[in-house]
């Protein structure tokens, strides 16, 4: 159980009510909140939200092709310590012959075991009362990362390699963790079992207008409607690589630094359209598009 | 009887269990659940686990809590209109209401209540004091009279929070005996049996519009929408579902991504040294994933199919796999293998063994033909490329049931593991290949 106060969002974060509700239900019954959902929707940010808002530390381990479970939590450095150990020896012979020289270990000391201890987020996370742990994109996990992941979440304790130092944490103090995914590879069900799972949908054109209004407070509201339509045009368009989110903002950004009526022509005539499309294919799908339409319809969205 | 959950919830293709059944426990000892819609939410998020099961999940929700049964194709308006759970409650409703509502607002209204939440009534009443001071027996019987409907704020509030699982499972069950001995007995998990967060009329009336938070709107949305109705991941492979197969076809990526003790660089150094040993490292990355694809492309069988399956490794390839390989045959495979689709150039079956042997073999054909085409020339090709490169798999388009049908599809089966070309078949192939080492 972590930190159980219900959260719906902060001034720059505009949480759908039922990812709110999931989050507090992951809280409440300690387990991982999985969130999934198309790329752009904001999966990352409500941990990094919650825990600025709320003014928790926050911990974030990226998941990468690389990723295992010592990097997660702790793992030992041999190597290091073979150097330190070597390097001391070095250090001796050398101060026998009458060199000066030395090698340095650093602050390290090969006595002190817990001086090699590498300490990966799980574990400065845990060691933290009611702190937030991020796990960023774990579908680009190698296969049995989450599976091994899920046997680290499911205990409070961690036992460092070869210091031997426990790190434990009370139920009531437990991070909050989120988990996000983008769905390029299914994950074990013994591991969805073991979250709370929710899926954000893509927003609706009113929400999406909420979410540019925290974004870019002072636009103009006739620059984000014909933006808004242009956008939700090109996503039903069933383009290779959908439009997102962070695209839409990004653009507006561009946008709001031109007055909002040059703006609003600007985005008829689709100019910055890049940053909504981001593949060639889509790219030449568009102005397919867009040349058919001018045949027909004329310069309807020129 | 909620013992029953688990079992009903699989029968929708969910996954439950009686560790659904603790965890929902659980949620209930923390405060979690409180009326009927915490009761949807906590569930949803315990079982549903990906976006395609979130429609069998409202259809196993709405039968088993609700009675109120969605046949395929049936929309949730329709379902609930047609619910004897909904006609019962109607009647109480405008007995109450004493006004006429048109069908659609009733559903509405009908979906407010049933997906009322304890956060929505947290935030129409705003202020946890109120909600923990609430005690439903009191306001009832200070606010019971129905002549002062704009008071009866919280008259019906049923907090689940302070029973226990075994207490509910025993209200469950006697709702649900009700419900088989006495048809049209209503479900009292709704209405003003008692259970029910609001009595009707409640706050409506004080002109708190108390909106499900979009739980309702989420049901409605849900059935009927394709990306929740899931695509058939038994159905044959197609340009709709290819995304799904690919998504299968992921677990093929081998990945070794280790910080290696480079052995021979620390040697040397340490040698430089004089036998002082300090380990030098070096970090290595291969994403392993060659494939090999020999698509029957002869004969009107395959002729539907061709165009998903090129689209779908051409999709692998420039995602994910680089060294892809795709050749053609007909029917079967004597002594060579064609380069191109309309088999006019070819490489020898030779050439094609002379892959390393880390290669993945995908065949893709129906495996028919006259038995006389199977001869032992071509036995001998497929056994010798199955026993080169061990990860091989033969993928089927035809039906599974066809096959025990057709006999030079047993023999091939015998030869190389075949399954059906379907995203799930894929899957399963993708598993079979990765059990197998493609050394010894």
């Amino acid at each position: 159980m972590a930190e159980t106060t219900h959260w719906t969002g902060s001034n720059k974060y505009l949480c759908d009510p039922g990812l709110a509700q999931s989050f507090h239900m992951a809280r409440t019954l300690g387990m991982p909140l999985l969130i999934e959902g198309e790329p752009g929707t904001g999966k990352t940010d409500l941990p990094i939200h919650y825990a600025k808002d709320r003014g928790l530390d926050l911990e974030v381990y990226p998941v990468g092709s690389k990723s295992n479970v010592e990097q997660f939590v702790a793992r030992f450095d041999h190597v290091k310590y073979l150097r330190d150990s070597q390097i001391e020896i070095l250090n001796a012979q050398r101060e026998e012959k009458g060199l000066t020289t030395r090698l340095s270990t650093g602050e390290r000391n090969p006595e002190s075991l817990a001086d090699y201890v590498v300490k990966g987020p799980a574990a400065i996370a845990y060691s933290k009362p009611n702190s937030v742990l991020l796990i960023d994109e774990i579908d680009k996990a190698p296969r049995e990362f989450p599976n091994d992941l899920l046997y680290a979440l499911s205990h409070r304790k961690f036992i460092m390699p070869e210091s031997g130092e426990v790190i434990e944490i009370s139920e009531e103090e437990m991070p909050a963790i989120v988990i996000t995914s983008n769905r390029e590879q299914e994950l074990p069900t013994a591991f969805k079992g073991r979250c709370i799972y929710h899926y954000i949908d893509f927003p609706d054109k009113e929400v999406m207008g909420k979410i540019i209004e925290k974004h870019h407070p002072s636009i103009d509201e006739q620059v984000v409607k014909v933006a808004l339509d242009v956008f939700y045009h090109l996503r039903r368009l069933g383009l290779e690589r959908a439009p997102t989110t962070r695209e839409i903002l990004n653009w507006l950004k561009y946008m709001s630094e031109t007055s909002p009526k040059e703006a609003v022509n600007k985005i008829k005539g689709l100019e910055g359209i890049g940053a909504l499309i981001k593949t060639q294919t889509d790219m030449e799908r568009v102005n397919r598009m867009l040349g058919a339409s001018d045949s027909t319809f004329g310069a309807r969205l020129n | 009887m909620l013992s029953s959950l688990p079992e009903h919830f699989r029968n929708h293709g969910l996954k439950a269990d009686v560790r659904t059944l603790l965890l929902l426990r659980k949620a209930m000892q923390r405060g979690l659940v409180r009326t009927l819609g915490d009761v949807h939410n906590v569930l949803k998020g315990i079982i549903v686990k990906e976006p395609s099961d979130m429609g069998p999940f409202v259809k196993a929700y709405y039968a088993y809590f609700l009675h109120v049964p969605i046949r395929p194709g049936q929309t949730l308006e329709d379902a609930i209109l047609r619910s004897e759970t909904f006609q019962k409650w109607k009647t109480e409703f405008i007995e109450e209401a004493d006004r006429d509502i048109g069908d659609e607002e009733l559903v509405y209204t009908f979906l407010d209540e049933v997906h009322l939440t304890s956060y929505d009534i947290k935030e129409v009443i705003s202020g946890k004091e109120i909600w923990d001071k609430d005690d439903p027996d009191q306001e009832d019987e200070e606010h019971s009279n129905p002549s002062e409907p704009q008071e009866r704020t919280l008259d019906k509030m049923a907090d689940y929070s302070d029973l226990s699982l075994e207490e509910l499972l025993d209200r469950m069950e006697k709702v649900q005996k009700q419900q088989k001995t006495r048809h049209g007995g209503g479900s009292h998990w709704i209405g003003t049996g008692g259970i029910s967060p609001y009595g009707h009329g409640g706050a409506a009336k004080n002109g708190i519009r108390v909106g499900g938070q979009g739980g309702g709107k989420m049901a409605r949305k849900v059935l009927g929408d394709k990306n929740y109705f899931p695509i058939d991941r038994d159905a044959l492979l197609n340009d709709n579902n290819v995304d799904a197969a690919l998504a299968s076809v992921k677990g093929v990526i081998e990945e070794s991504a280790i910080e290696k003790l480079d052995v021979r660089q620390t040697i040397k150094s340490g040698l430089k040294r004089g036998g002082l040993f300090i380990p030098e490292l070096k970090s290595e990355k291969n994403e392993e994933l060659k494939v090999i694809v020999l698509i029957d492309n002869g004969g009107y069988s395959m002729a539907p199919y061709v165009r998903s399956v090129q689209n779908l490794f051409r999709k692998m390839k420039t995602r994910f796999a680089h060294d892809l390989e795709v050749y053609y045959f007909h029917n079967t495979i004597y002594d060579r293998v064609f380069t191109d689709e309309r088999r006019t150039k070819s490489i020898t079956i030779k050439k094609l063994l002379q892959h390393s042997k880390t290669y993945r073999v995908f065949f893709i054909g129906d495996a028919a033909m006259a038995p006389y085409e199977l001869n032992t020339s071509s036995i001998q090709s497929l056994k010798s490329i199955a026993a080169k490169f061990k990860k091989s798999v033969w993928l089927n388009p035809e039906p599974l049931r066809y096959w025990p049908h057709t006999y030079t599809l047993q023999i091939i089966k015998e030869l190389i593991p075949m399954f059906p070309l379907t995203p799930a078949g894929i899957e399963r192939a993708v598993q079979s290949m990765n059990s197998k080492s493609s050394e010894n």
